[in-house]
């Protein structure tokens, strides 16, 4: 194996448990996003235009759809002859098999595969987040500041900071302290889930930290305190672009939403940053006589005979005559049959709507059985992947549907 | 399922006349519906047909038609064994390479057919736009034990004009080729021949060199009818009745986009229930936007484009941008092109990235579309 200077890990074993019925039977990094995409392809295509070209995958709840879905990795142009994109799930050796315990814990069961090639860094990446970056600056950076370990940071605003792990830092960015989650912040540089290691520093706190029975064996938690706690040299990287974590059926739905504004902060449509997936083979999309479309994105294979308003669809989407679908997300293959009417919802891949059903109904009469606020937020209602709404049926606002409603 | 047969498509078409279209590409590197180039459907049909090796001949202006196909993997024709293999020509000393027949073709390829291992070959011309099953024509070739299978299509009330361009076959009860009439001066029959043929690779590779070095020049005339008039010849029709139209003119280059607006017709081409599907260089092109003063109607949409204005009847290929106030009705729009605000366009094709500046108006007739060459800005 020829040696690389730089190896990429995305953590893509994630539940993301928060995006319910999304993520029952497919990892978050697989959920569908933008029209066209999947959460993953931002992580990837990041890579593939900062040079990276070596970049493992790990992989634990539900990866059959993502492993589909990278395969061989040509979509991202990481089918290489040397490197490549490799999907790594946990596995069991001759002492013992386990799951992969926490995100360092990942990272250290696979030592073997980046000894493979040698590196002299590794970036590692989480498979959920919205963002275009160039992970060779920060590269850059790490070697200029001979540092051990750069973490990439953005600003949020000080009310948020809360939610965030936030790096206090001296005048040359250099990182003083992390604090997960802090009551009272003292700084607003919020850590993106972007690391760059030298290796043979990351490869000694991962086997230490291993031998650590109390450890909860994370990055966050563990490996950056124990290294900001041995003096090592930790630098902060600012990152200014648009950066969103998707992990909550809000944030997923108002991400998607952002990509209709007049200015988008993702603007996909860069030559210069495509975002790459793995394309259907679809023809154009169509949108008949009776159909129109404002403020939206759609994508192939769509047939639009309804009114669209505000909305993103994605491939394969049929709107019947007469549906009307407004603030909305239709996944993949979903039909709206006529006289439907969509609002502020999430539509799963393959579901079905039936004849004028109302689909986020704030009406006295429709059915709350599903109603669930620890999901769904912010009056948005979702329906599951390949369920089935009858006919004239009324589902409620905030409603997340698991099954068929007839 | 893999079969037994090599595939062989001409790149170009010398009774096609597609003026400024191909004035810089070759014939089946012409784009049509919105996201392909004519290539597509043939190379895409023999794909799905299971066959592994295609060859395509080029012998002139092949620069976009290699841009496009590249290895061959959006085709999964990127293969050890077998796959894509692009057959620009030799250098013969042969000046007018336009004018050449199909013999010269075949013969140029000699040796490309010589190393190819399969028993059986089909040879298409690139230009006719459909989703044809080639394995049921093997199949049908091999129950049949005909020496030629020829793939034909009904026709019916043809004008004198149009007949000239056709190949009309006379065929009994049993599928036997018994007559053909190679442009004839009216319809004579109702089958019209598709230019695709099977044979043996082998015995297509002796009768073009005996062709060949008998100053013949085409495949029609001088292989096939010499095959149908030969009793010890048995040649068959397979009929193929489902939609296919071909691309010689501007006006038929046109009326295909113009038919992929009617569903059915998109159905049946892109193969949507039979997951036959039509494959293109891929792009990563960004979705549609539509913007708040989008009107559109009946059209047929790529991915990457921005539409502010109104669209009606009209196919637009990947990346165009119709400004604000600007009307596309009954037109072709390639793909980069750009319509700038207040723009009137009806009856137009447009080639790759014309532009057309704010409150111009171009006009052309639904029978005579008028065609602006690539990448002139008006």
């Amino acid at each position: 194996m020829r040696s690389k200077e730089c190896v990429a890990m995305i953590l893509a074993g994630g539940q993301g448990s928060r995006l319910g019925i999304l993520t029952q039977n497919v990892a978050k990094p697989a959920v569908p996003f933008g029209g066209k995409y999947r959460i993953i392809d931002f992580p990837l295509s990041n890579c593939a235009h900062s040079g990276i070209d070596t970049v493992g995958v790990l992989t634990q709840y539900q990866p059959l759809e993502l492993n589909t879905y990278i395969a061989n990795g040509q979509p991202w142009d990481l089918d290489r002859t040397n490197g490549g994109v490799f999907v790594l799930p946990p596995y069991t050796s001759a002492e013992k098999g386990e799951w992969y315990k926490g995100t360092a814990n990942a990272i250290y069961q696979n030592i073997g595969f980046m000894e493979q090639f040698n590196p002299k860094y590794v970036v590692i990446l989480s498979g959920d987040h919205i963002y275009k970056m160039d992970y060779n600056k920060m590269l850059t950076a790490h070697k200029k500041a001979e540092a051990d370990a750069t973490i990439a940071v953005i600003e949020v605003p000080w009310e948020e900071a809360p939610r965030f792990g936030i790096m206090n830092t001296d005048e040359n960015m250099q990182i003083v302290e992390f604090e997960e989650k802090p009551e009272n912040p003292k700084s607003n540089l919020a850590s993106m889930g972007v690391y760059c290691f030298s290796w043979d520093v990351l490869k000694k706190y991962l086997i230490d930290d291993e031998a650590d029975p109390d450890s909860e064996n994370d990055f966050g938690k563990n490996i950056i305190p124990a290294m900001l706690g041995d003096g090592l040299k930790l630098m902060a990287h600012r990152f200014d672009g648009y950066w969103k974590d998707v992990g909550t059926i809000q944030s997923l739905w108002e991400a998607n939403m952002e990509l209709l504004d007049d200015k988008p902060g993702c603007d996909l449509d860069d030559d210069t940053w495509k975002i790459f997936s793995r394309n259907p083979i679809k023809p154009p999309q169509y949108v008949g006589a009776t159909g129109s479309l404002k403020n939206s994105y759609t994508t192939e294979g769509c047939e639009i005979y309804g009114q669209v308003e505000h909305s993103i669809l994605f491939e394969g989407v049929t709107i019947c005559e007469g549906a009307t679908v407004k603030d909305s997300i239709v996944l993949p293959g979903a039909v709206i049959n006529s006289g439907a009417s969509i609002n502020k919802a999430i539509i799963g891949s393959d579901a079905e709507i039936g004849e004028g059903a109302e689909i986020g109904s704030k009406a006295d009469d429709a059915n709350s059985d599903y109603n669930n606020t620890k999901i769904c937020s912010a009056d948005i209602t979702l329906i599951g992947p390949g369920i089935k709404i009858g006919n004239e049926k009324k589902v409620a606002v905030l409603s997340m549907v698991t099954d068929d409603i007839c | 399922m893999k079969n037994d047969m090599l595939g062989v498509i001409f790149s170009e078409n010398p009774e096609a006349s597609m003026g400024e279209l191909t004035s810089l590409r070759s014939l089946a590197a012409v784009p049509v519906g919105g996201r392909y180039r004519i290539i597509d459907f043939m190379l895409s049909n023999m794909v799905n047909s299971g066959i592994l090796k295609v060859g395509i001949t080029t012998p002139v202006n092949y620069q976009s038609l290699m841009d496009h196909l590249g290895t061959g993997k959006d085709w999964d024709m990127d293969r050890k064994d077998d796959g894509l293999y692009i057959l620009p020509p030799k250098d013969t000393g042969e000046s007018d390479v336009e004018a050449v027949g199909g013999i010269e073709r075949l013969a140029g390829i000699s040796s490309f057919l010589d190393k190819s291992q399969q028993e059986y070959v089909l040879v298409t011309d690139c230009n006719t736009i459909c989703n044809i099953d080639f394995d049921k024509v093997l199949e049908s070739h091999l129950e049949n034990e005909a020496d030629f299978t020829l793939v034909c299509t009904k026709v019916k009330n043809l004008t004198p004009k149009e007949a000239r361009k056709h190949i009309l076959l006379n065929v009994d009860e049993s599928d036997n080729v018994t007559d053909m009439h190679v442009y004839p001066g009216h319809q004579v029959t109702d089958l019209s021949y598709m230019h695709m043929f099977i044979t043996r690779r082998e015995s297509l590779m002796e009768l073009v060199e005996y062709a060949s070095t008998h100053g013949k020049h085409q495949i029609s005339k001088d292989i096939l009818l010499p095959a149908v008039l030969n009793d010890q010849v048995k040649v068959c029709a397979y009929e193929f009745n489902g939609y296919r139209k071909k691309i010689d003119s501007i006006q038929s280059f046109y009326k295909v986009n113009i038919d992929m607006l009617n569903k059915e017709v998109r159905d049946e081409l892109f193969g949507l229930s039979v997951d036959n599907p039509i494959f293109t260089k891929i792009k990563d092109s960004v979705p549609t936007k539509y913007a708040k003063t989008a009107e559109v109607e009946n059209s047929f949409i790529a991915d990457g484009c921005k539409i502010e204005g109104t669209v009606r009847n009209s196919v637009l290929f990947r990346g165009v941008h119709v400004g604000k106030g600007a009307v596309i009705e009954n037109s072709i729009i390639m793909q980069d092109a750009e319509v700038m605000e207040n723009c009137l366009v009806e009856n137009v094709i447009f080639d790759k990235g014309v532009i057309l500046r704010s409150g111009k108006k171009l006009v052309g007739q639904d029978t005579y579309p008028l065609v602006i060459g690539k990448e002139i800005v008006v």
